[in-house]
């Protein structure tokens, strides 16, 4: 089964426009994708394509802290089953 | 008298009362790019080099510098005795000399276009989002707006989908960045009121759970791209 990781690379290959960031690359486990140039609209399309591939009911306050791949996955791997 | 910028890369878009909007040009340029940064403080360099990409750090660098001018211009300051800092949930402030000033602003961008809304008193929100086409905009419309603002959405057809949808987008986030929130509030528990909706310019709006603040909520959108201005009038 793909780790934790590896479901949210694809989740972001397939819906987030990360500058400088190509198909498939590592994701830096810091990179706030804010400060990455994804837009507002982008990452709560994000926000919830998360909850529906995890099956989990992220907040919209919960989600604003979790804006990079090390603490969002740090958060499913504690929360989701 | 405050300083200005010598070359300024915006400029007045329009003013709702007393609330102020300037536009800002995000289209790279070397030299609008070299001449913000000297505006800049260190802490503000810091999280500009922080930014990966050039295009994210232009836009930060750009509007940072503009809402300087604009700020020194308003508070009769010069640059090195203003400082911004921001809330827990990243609403901005701004303090000259140390002392936090009586001014409320916020900046948005998106693409190729900032904007920046002051105002004397109360709180202010902006956003922008350029009409560009929206990958998941079904997910979207799932996520952020109500039944019957969903209903509206889904009603228009083509391209026309699109621009509701961002109209009433940035009606919301205006309303959000306004109250302090940002990302953090769900926008979809409350609904843009029907007038506007239905395309009045402006209209009033007291958000669920508090009734005492009425908000002036304007969309100030343009073919190019949507946008909103949000403010209360406490005080006015």
């Amino acid at each position: 089964m793909a780790s934790t990781e590896e479901r949210i690379r694809a989740l972001v290959d397939a819906n987030l426009n990360i500058e400088g960031r190509s198909e498939g690359q590592p994701l830096t486990p810091d990179l706030n994708i804010i400060d990455a140039g994804v837009s507002s609209t982008d990452v709560v399309a994000f926000w919830r394509l998360v909850c529906e591939e995890f099956g989990i009911d992220i907040s919209a306050e919960e989600f604003a802290e979790l804006l990079t791949p090390s603490d969002l996955i740090a958060y499913l791997d504690a929360h989701s089953g | 008298m405050a300083p200005a910028l010598a070359t300024g890369w915006w400029g007045p878009f329009t003013q709702l009362d007393d609330v102020v909007v300037t536009h800002v040009d995000l289209v790279p340029n070397e030299t609008n790019e070299q001449e913000a940064w000297t505006w800049l403080d260190g802490e503000e360099r810091r999280r500009a080099c922080r930014f990966q990409h050039n295009g994210a750090k232009r836009r930060y660098v750009l509007c940072r510098a503009s809402l300087r001018s604009l700020l020194c211009g308003a508070l009769s300051c010069r640059n090195h005795q203003l400082a911004l800092g921001s809330s827990e949930h990243g609403k901005p402030f701004a303090a000259v000399d140390r002392l936090q000033a009586p001014i409320a602003f916020n900046v948005s961008h998106s693409g190729q276009h900032g904007l920046i809304a002051l105002a004397p008193r109360g709180r202010v929100g902006v956003d922008v989002e350029e009409r560009a086409a929206q990958r998941n905009l079904d997910v979207l419309i799932d996520a952020v707006l109500s039944p019957r603002e969903r209903a509206d959405v889904m009603a228009a057809s083509g391209r026309q989908k699109l621009d509701v949808f961002l109209d009433l987008w940035t009606l919301k986030e205006a309303l959000s960045k306004a109250h302090g929130l940002g990302l953090s509030l769900d926008v979809s528990s409350f609904e843009i009121p029907p007038d506007i909706r239905n395309g009045t310019r402006s209209g009033m709006f007291r958000m669920p759970g508090m009734p005492e603040v009425a908000w002036r909520l304007t969309n100030i959108g343009t073919d190019r791209f949507a946008a909103a201005v949000a403010h209360d009038e406490e005080g006015l």
